[in-house]
């Protein structure tokens, strides 16, 4: 039996709760360089501003309603995340946090399911003026139905079983649920069932499961029997290793010239060095991807990404930050307008399967490279990110993403805690 | 003898033992070595004073304010106070309180009796704030304590 817990629009709930001034005032939450919406508040939704419109486009309506919009403040966003998981494993160890705002249990053995549902809810609201609902099934898909029906339909006050629910009382409700809402049918799949005449949830869970994963995959299959109550689909208390670690951002502001791309691309190694050294591993392969603005078919466009085996499976960001800056020079090409790079790191492996390399550097560089890293990290973790970094990552950063309607990091700087006043 | 090594002399019981003792060999320096008497303190020693252990009581639902203005001398809350604030303590009658009102984040202590809910300073020059209908009042949390750094 599982429980997701979602909290409802987390990104805006998170503004809001340290912002005064946004009560009741319709709000959106921008993606990185203020482009789209990624988040709305209820008062937004009433307004019909839809998910993942650009900010540009909806100035009109943003004017007439007096519509707020925040740059993502994802320092801010961790944070109240993290205490949400904090205040559930409270509940129950066996959990997966799926995403920053949701989260799964296994709430099997728990006596009065809506009950705990409830305490769960006042609890986060309590603590952390956090809105959240949660939906109850014997299966994953079902528990993410049952949250989206808990969300939509007040009289449930939040929590919705669907295991304890009369068998008519279910099927009503999946019969006007459209068939998109199901965990796992895209945009794409939702029309290619349409055309088979399947359209809501009530259809999609009648569907014949050899026949959809015949039409589609055996992930389509396996929705199908999660629909019907059989769980296909386990918790994940341990999300597994990473086979690759990403770190790629589009610019603030275009970029030409290669000592710029090369300060970016820098800053991005080390990110995913950290992140590397996080996960414990050293990596086999480097990609340094680079790209003009392919919104802007007008403009000369230009594409590249390499992929470089290390000899040495490392962790070092010097010896990453060396290798990515010298395959970006072999892919630069002057003359073209540069609006995001990339750096992937791959073939993860612990650090112990590192093979000797015939014609590394020795030994004696490596043993000063780990206490070395230990440290950069330490550092960088009591006094912020980026207090040490390799100096190819640049000092000044032009490149760094647009954040105009930053808020401040309420909870996780010294120098951002929000003021109250006596008077 | 090998470099950085150093062999242990095996008790004499065990080298009359059946089989061929082999010799041992121990990196020097991988266990600390204390010449001379146990610290007669071992058995006693605490963990040294955590700030945070004294002044929050429960992590997960505490957040810190820094405090502008004087109005809250009385409750010896400070300009540049930063108030510790506990969204876990239920909040009552006489409590210090963080309250969001009309769109202002306040310090105040919180009266709620005889049908009064008023947000009151500790500062005669400032007069208390009435909450009555069509006012927005959101209690954020309790504070439960202060702190602040002195120049030294």
């Amino acid at each position: 039996m599982f429980a997701l817990v979602d909290c409802n629009n987390f990104y805006a709930s998170c503004e809001k709760l340290f912002d005064p001034k946004l009560a009741g005032r319709p709000l959106v939450v921008l993606s990185n360089n203020d482009g789209c919406v990624v988040a709305r508040s209820a008062e937004a939704k009433a307004l019909g501003v839809p998910m993942g419109v650009p900010w540009f486009k909806i100035q009109a309506l943003a004017r007439e309603h007096g519509i707020v919009a925040r740059s993502s403040n994802y320092a801010l966003y961790a944070d109240m995340s993290n205490r949400v998981v904090e205040i559930l494993s409270g509940f129950t160890p066996c959990m997966e946090v799926y995403s920053i705002d949701e989260s799964f249990l296994d709430v099997r053995g728990f006596a009065d399911r809506v009950a705990h549902g409830q305490l769960m809810r006042q609890r986060i609201a309590h603590w952390l003026g956090l809105p959240v609902c949660v939906g109850i099934a014997p299966t994953k898909t079902l528990a993410k139905l049952a949250n989206h029906i808990a969300k939509k339909d007040p009289c449930f006050e939040g929590v919705c079983d669907l295991a304890q629910m009369a068998p008519e009382a279910r099927a009503s409700l999946f019969a006007a649920i459209e068939v998109g809402e199901v965990w796992g049918v895209g945009c794409r799949t939702a029309e290619q069932l349409a055309r088979m005449n399947i359209h809501t949830v009530a259809d999609l869970a009648h569907a014949d499961p050899q026949a959809m994963r015949r039409c589609f995959s055996v992930v389509l299959e396996r929705t199908v029997r999660e629909l019907n109550g059989t769980a296909c689909i386990a918790l994940e208390e341990m999300a597994p290793p990473k086979q690759q670690i990403m770190a790629s951002r589009s610019f603030g502001q275009w970029v030409e010239d290669l000592p710029t791309l090369k300060e970016a691309v820098a800053a991005y190694t080390s990110r995913a060095a950290e992140k590397l050294r996080q996960q414990g591993c050293v990596a086999g392969a480097l990609t340094v991807m680079i790209r003009t603005n392919p919104f802007k078919p007008e403009a000369p466009q230009y594409q590249r990404s390499v992929t470089v085996p290390l000899t040495c499976p490392t962790d070092d960001t010097r010896v990453l930050v060396r290798i990515a800056t010298r395959t970006l020079e072999g892919i630069f090409k002057a003359g073209f307008v540069y609006q995001k790079a990339g750096v992937m790191l791959s073939e993860l492996t612990p650090p112990t399967a590192r093979q000797a390399s015939l014609f590394g550097d020795g030994e004696g560089e490596d043993a000063r490279a780990g206490p070395l890293m230990a440290t950069l990290d330490a550092i960088n973790q009591r006094w912020g990110r980026g207090t040490v970094r390799s100096l190819a990552a640049g000092v000044t950063q032009p490149w760094q993403m647009r954040r105009e309607q930053l808020s401040p990091a309420y909870t996780t700087s010294w120098d951002d805690l929000p003021v109250v006043h006596g008077g | 003898m090998r470099e950085g090594c150093v062999t242990l002399d095996l008790p004499a019981d065990l080298l009359r033992a059946p089989l061929d003792a082999p010799g041992c060999w121990t990196p020097l320096g991988l266990t600390p070595v204390s010449a001379g008497f146990p610290s007669p303190a071992e058995d006693y020693a605490d963990k040294r004073l955590d700030i945070n252990d004294y002044l929050v009581r429960n992590p997960v639902s505490t957040f810190f304010f820094p405090v502008r203005g004087d109005s809250m001398q009385g409750a010896e809350i400070f300009d540049g106070d930063i108030l510790v604030v506990d969204r876990s303590v239920r909040a009552q009658h006489g409590h210090v309180v963080v309250a969001f009102v009309n769109g202002e984040r306040l310090v105040k202590r919180l009266h709620c009796r005889g049908g009064r809910l008023a947000l009151l300073a500790e500062n005669p020059a400032y007069p208390a704030l009435e909450v009555v209908d069509g006012c927005e009042l959101e209690i954020w949390g309790v504070v439960i304590g202060k702190f602040k750094r002195l120049p030294a």
